[in-house]
């Protein structure tokens, strides 16, 4: 029944793109039947026609942009995206003693993926340069006037002004964050390796092959190894998120209490971890718990243990210990979120339950988790998605340590995901796997967030996700 | 509608103008790299008389051709300083580099083989590197063989085990700098008074409350299993791929070992680590010669090093602690320039010779791997140079191994510390037949 | 009888007071005690006549001294090249980056176009891909445009200022929360939407200025993975994080851990004191960002 129902909808989704697609293929067809030769000499020359007829801030425009993606399209990228079904067959080769390099595969397909994307673009100008032309046209046939230079360029600080604005943060994210995400994506599919390294070495297409060997639970396979460092991200993201935010919920009433004083040196003094630097407070903290580090050796010397405490050895103990540090970072942070909101719940509420004879902590339950937790839901599930990628605390702190010959591709006890294919990347250079492994990282952040945040009761209060 | 679309397209041509601006770039920096042609220096090389004299330097020489060539340089950070006095000697030895520009970098030995191979053109031109990273760096296209004209000459001045280390598939790929790769034992004088035995010095270490040093990882892990007479080996072909590999460590020989090293680590003494530096309140740590001055400068007089101790296996018998035997090498990037190829060439060559390595020992404490140097009598008057010495007799050379190994053999340390701890023979045997089934894996 | 009561209450708070105290003044003790130590270490001397630079098993110095913090100034490292080249980067970027969120919060919340609602989605999912897979790919996007190596410095301002637009959570909150009828009322007095922008809004938004400001302005001085990826082998372009951690981490340098400690102070202080100063702004932010989600 569902499945028909969905079908329904995909077949719907597809119609509709095709009637939009039938629909603009007609309209452009109609501008160029019905269009005078300035229109119809736009469908060479982007803007022409807006030149001819004086609006020459568009039509340079137009122009420009054409130009420009042609010039970068023929001059440069070309060569590259004539290669990317290969990515390359040119191998490096000697002449005498010198190196002459062949192909670079890496290269091709970076710049033929972002030529692609000139094309796309350039496709899409065309269009837009078709349907300018055609709306002038049709002002012109219906006697009104064009709106004038000054008018266009008004408009970008006006009823433009979005576009204006979001010009540059958008041509800056899909050059350094979308271009090298659909990047790594094409990476899983290929067999870049320490064995396939440009520029001396071409790597190929390999279809599905490491996502079988991701989920393949042999000796050498990826399977097992994935699902222990998965288990361990999540449980460790689990922790980290509501350890924190319960004692931060709790120092924040502590501080708050009536009564007590200094309140100010109080969250001074916390703060100190957020406004230090991580990569000294944490490195020196990883030094503080090694087995030959303060705590051990002051422990030692008094006689407390005579043995040292395997801080970060034992793999269970460093598991806990990252924890316990990670406490340290996440309590201050979640102070001073809750002092504020602490703040904001009505004290009447609190006033009528005291009149009702509640003890504090029946009005803990009963009236500020609620509303904390109301709150902060999102929050909440932000800070999770966060931890599951917190590179820092494990990179600095133990690196993935202690190690095991029971995990393959190098990964320790205490690895979450992002730090075992950061490893993968720079130790080994195994970037088809580290690919896969960063695709996977995706789908267990984007499906937790988005099974989450469907049930969260703020969510299904207010109106959508803004 | 028709007024949204401008301002699309303005986006369309600021994102255009970018990209058209790095197409520009491309084909700027493809032209740079053709030799600059400058006016002809009128100071003619006048061929010094230069004790390494290159075989061909006196040979028509055109300066031009050399002139305003970047040469890149890596070492170790401490070395960074002799390293560019011993340049400035170079460009006097051969005047027709005088042109050359040399740029030196301090890029740690271990860091300079996974930065050459993030980008081969953009790492340096020299570099410094250890041994172990040879096959990856040959691997990733990241060495240029030894110059033909200076092969021999490099063979026969330099120990052949070391000339050895530097090939892969019988092919030399660097120049070989030092040969003080390996490891021995430095202790406190007034704490361990016989240094000959393991069991000994662990016994010391405790009773003093001190700590007693030693890594498990690749490197040192060996020291046991060599030590028991296992054998770990890899061949390989001309490209740097491992074809076989030859290892017993799945035997009675292999347990013993483990079981010596599962004892070691459970020492209350025992601390992880081979880096003097890091090191915290200790009288015996197994360690190389580059630490010997942060050893003395905390041992002071109580200062004394020795070769690696003997132990009693749970089979009774005693044995030696092995080790590798490794070296120190100066590599060359292959280059699209040959002229850029011959200063990169003769300034290895340089860096390698007798001289400097001496000198080299004189100012930084490193062991040449040249046999005239270790010949020399501040060398073998060294204490630390000649504890090693005495090591290396009970080592065996370095050969090469895949990076796989290492990051498996940093695994069982780490189950040695912990999950070992409390295994019975049954499990250390089926640990250690596992390890051996994974370190054969990494031979195709 | 209620006067008693009274009392007990008193008493009781009084108590509950009491060990409220004694939990704070451990917890501040648990806080500061890292920072007391890297402290100490920072005046122990590195040099081996007075005391020793590397790992040591007790936290007061033998002798204070300040040699430590010669060695950074004196010239035998870069590193106040590299203090400057973080703090260069981090003035870059918290310009820029409170910038660029200034103007795609405005138009996200105050402005309706077609494909709004798509853009904020997408950027919501890719911020869920890890980052750190696409290193290498930004490193040769940058060295095709010579921002690598000797040209790191700007190459890192530019990626931290060419994605910062997707951090507009916070700020978008806020602009939310000031009445549209504002607006509504100066277009019908015929302003155009940028002088609304620049006149009414941007004076309005000054603590979330700041704190965006303040945030950006500390995420460089953290930044080791990319920063050392994109300037390995250039000494020079080097930021403090990535030349400090090699003190700790390469082996080439022993007995460097007091010197990294005196370094880590260097850094911590100047930072630690803006935060300060600024914390008021910073509580704002981070508790809007909270409750928006």
């Amino acid at each position: 029944m569902a499945k028909t129902k969905d079908g329904q909808k995909k077949k719907n989704a597809v119609a509709n793109f095709l009637g939009v697609l039938g629909n603009d293929i007609k309209d452009i067809g109609v501008t160029f039947k019905e269009g005078d030769f300035k229109t119809r000499l736009s469908f060479l020359i982007f803007g022409f026609g807006s030149l001819l007829r004086g609006l020459w801030l568009r039509g340079l425009t137009l122009l420009a942009a054409e130009a420009g993606l042609l010039y970068f399209i023929i001059s440069f990228g070309w060569q590259y995206m004539s290669k990317i079904t290969t990515l390359g067959t040119v191998a490096t080769t000697k002449q005498g003693r010198k190196t002459v390099y062949g192909d670079n595969s890496f290269l091709i397909l970076l710049f033929g993926l972002l030529t692609i994307f000139a094309v796309i673009a350039f496709i899409a100008i065309w269009r837009i340069n078709v349907r300018v032309n055609r709306n002038e046209q049709l002002i012109l046939k219906n006697g009104r006037t064009l709106p004038t230079n000054g008018d266009d360029f008004k408009s970008l600080f006006d009823s433009n002004f979005d576009k204006t604005l979001l010009a540059l943060p958008v041509t800056g994210i899909f050059v350094f964050t979308v271009l090298p995400i659909i990047f790594m994506i094409c990476i899983a599919f290929t067999n870049y390796d320490a064995n396939h390294q440009p520029p001396s070495n071409l790597f190929s297409w390999v279809g599905l092959e490491n996502f079988k060997n991701l989920f393949s639970f042999g000796t050498a396979g990826f399977g097992g190894t994935f699902v222990v460092v998965l288990v361990w991200t999540l449980v460790w993201a689990f922790f980290a998120t509501f350890i924190d935010y319960f004692l931060g919920i709790a120092v924040a009433m502590l501080i708050n209490k009536k009564g007590i004083r200094f309140k100010k040196l109080w969250r001074t003094i916390l703060v100190m971890t957020i406004a230090v630097p991580q990569f000294v407070s944490l490195l020196y903290v990883s030094k503080l718990f090694a087995n030959d580090g303060l705590i051990n050796g002051y422990l030692l010397k008094w006689g407390v243990i005579d043995q040292a405490i395997q801080f970060w050895v034992n793999p269970t103990l460093a598991k806990i210990t990252i924890i316990v540090v990670n406490i340290w970072i996440g309590i201050p942070y979640m102070m001073l979120i809750a002092t504020g909101l602490l703040m904001n719940i009505p004290e009447d509420l609190y006033e009528s339950a005291r009149i009702d004879g509640a003890t504090p902590w029946q009005m803990f339950v009963n009236i500020t988790m609620p509303y904390m937790l109301f709150v902060t839901g999102p929050f909440l599930l932000t800070q999770y998605t966060g931890n599951l990628n917190n590179f820092n605390v494990i990179f600095l702190l133990t690196q993935g340590q202690p190690k095991t010959g029971n995990l393959v591709g190098g990964a320790g006890r205490t690895d979450l995901l992002i730090t075992w294919l950061y490893k993968m990347t720079i130790n080994d250079t195994n970037y088809r796997m580290a690919a896969v492994i960063g695709i996977m990282v995706f789908v267990v952040t984007a499906g937790i967030s988005l099974v989450v945040y469907n049930l969260l009761p703020s969510v299904k209060d207010e109106e959508g996700f803004q | 509608m028709k007024k949204k679309l401008v301002s699309v397209l303005l986006t369309a041509a600021m994102g255009a103008s970018l990209l058209a601006g790095c197409g520009q770039q491309a084909a700027d920096t493809t032209q740079t790299s053709e030799p600059a042609q400058t006016t002809e220096t009128t100071e003619a090389a006048p061929a010094t008389e230069t004790t390494e004299a290159a075989p061909e330097a006196s040979a028509e020489v055109d300066p031009a051709a050399y002139d305003g060539k970047e040469v890149k340089v890596w070492v170790a950070e401490n070395v960074v300083d002799f390293t560019n006095e011993q340049i400035e000697a170079f460009k006097t030895a051969y005047p027709q580099y005088a042109g050359v520009n040399f740029t030196v970098e301090a890029v740690g030995e271990g860091d300079a083989a996974g930065n050459m191979i993030t980008d081969v053109t953009a790492g340096a031109d020299v570099f410094g590197f250890a041994q172990d990273q040879l096959t990856r760096l040959v691997t990733a296209n990241a060495l240029e063989e030894v110059n033909p004209d200076y092969l021999s000459a490099v063979e026969s001045a330099n120990s052949a085990g070391v000339v050895e280390a530097g090939k892969v598939g019988g092919t030399l790929y660097a120049y070989p700098m030092t040969a003080d790769n390996g490891y021995f034992l430095y202790y406190d004088k007034s704490v361990v008074t016989d240094p000959s035995t393991l069991e000994g010095i662990i016994e010391q270490c405790e009773a003093a409350g001190k700590n007693f040093y030693m890594d498990m990882t690749g490197w040192y892990q060996v020291a046991f299993f060599f030590g028991t007479g296992c054998q770990l080996t890899y061949d390989t072909d001309d490209q740097g791929n491992f074809t076989g590999c030859n290892v017993d460590y799945a035997s009675d020989k292999g347990l013993v070992a483990l079981k010596e090293m599962i004892e070691v680590a459970s020492s209350s003494a025992y601390q992880a680590g081979s880096s003097a530096g890091d090191a915290v309140n200790y009288a015996a740590i197994i360690d190389g010669t580059w630490d010997a001055d942060t050893v003395k400068s905390v041992l002071g007089d109580n200062y004394a090093c020795a070769k690696l101790p003997t132990f009693t296996g749970s089979d009774g018998n005693t044995y030696q602690l092995s080790g590798f035997n490794g070296c120190k090498l100066l590599g060359v990037k292959p280059q699209e320039d040959e002229d850029k190829l011959q200063i990169c060439d003769d300034l290895a060559y340089y860096l390698t010779s007798e001289e400097v390595q001496l000198a080299r020992f004189n100012a930084v404490g490193w062991g040449p791997s040249n046999l005239n140097a270790q010949a020399s009598d501040a060398v073998k008057a060294n204490e630390a140079l000649s504890a090693l010495a005495e090591q290396f007799a009970y080592t065996i050379p370095q050969g090469n191994y895949p990076g796989d190994y290492w990051t498996r053999a940093e695994s069982l340390a780490g189950d040695v510390k912990d999950s070992f701890q409390k295994a019975s023979d049954e499990d250390l045997t089926k640990a250690l037949e596992a390890y051996q089934a994974d370190l054969e894996s990494y031979a195709k | 009888m209620a006067k008693n009561s009274m009392g007990s209450m008193k008493r009781k708070r009084a108590l509950g007071n009491f060990f409220g105290y004694i939990l704070l003044i451990l917890i501040s003790l648990i806080w500061l005690f890292p920072y007391f130590g890297l402290l100490m270490a920072s005046f122990r001397s590195y040099v081996p006549e007075v005391e020793y630079g590397g790992m040591v098993d007790y936290i007061i110095p033998h002798t204070f001294s300040l040699d430590n913090y010669r060695f950074l100034f004196n010239g035998e490292t870069n590193y106040v090249r590299w203090y400057c080249n973080t703090l260069v980067i981090s003035i870059f970027v918290s310009l820029f980056n409170t910038i660029i969120v200034l103007c795609v919060s405005y138009a996200l919340s105050r402005m309706r176009f077609k494909g709004r609602t798509f853009l904020m989605r997408f950027w919501l999912i890719l911020g869920m891909f890890p980052g750190f897979l696409t290193m290498i790919c930004l490193y040769f996007l940058l060295k095709q445009m010579g921002l690598t190596q000797a040209g790191a410095v700007p190459g890192l301002i530019l990626v931290s200022i060419a994605s910062s637009g997707m951090g507009y959570y916070v700020c978008k909150g806020y602009f939310d929360t000031i009445p549209k009828a504002l607006d509504e009322a100066a277009r019908i007095d015929g302003a155009s939407r940028a002088r609304i922008f620049f006149t009414m809004i941007i004076p309005m938004a000054k603590p979330i200025i700041i704190y965006t400001a303040l945030v950006a302005f500390m995420g460089p001085w953290c930044d080791y993975v990319f920063a050392s990826y994109i300037a390995f082998g250039h000494d020079k372009s080097y930021n403090v994080a990535v030349a400090m951690q090699r003190w700790m981490v390469v082996g080439d340098y022993q007995g460097y851990f007091t010197r990294f400690c005196a370094g880590g102070i260097v850094v911590a202080v100047p930072v630690t004191i803006l935060f300060m100063f600024l914390q008021k702004y910073y509580v704002e932010g981070v508790t809007g960002g909270a409750v928006k989600g």
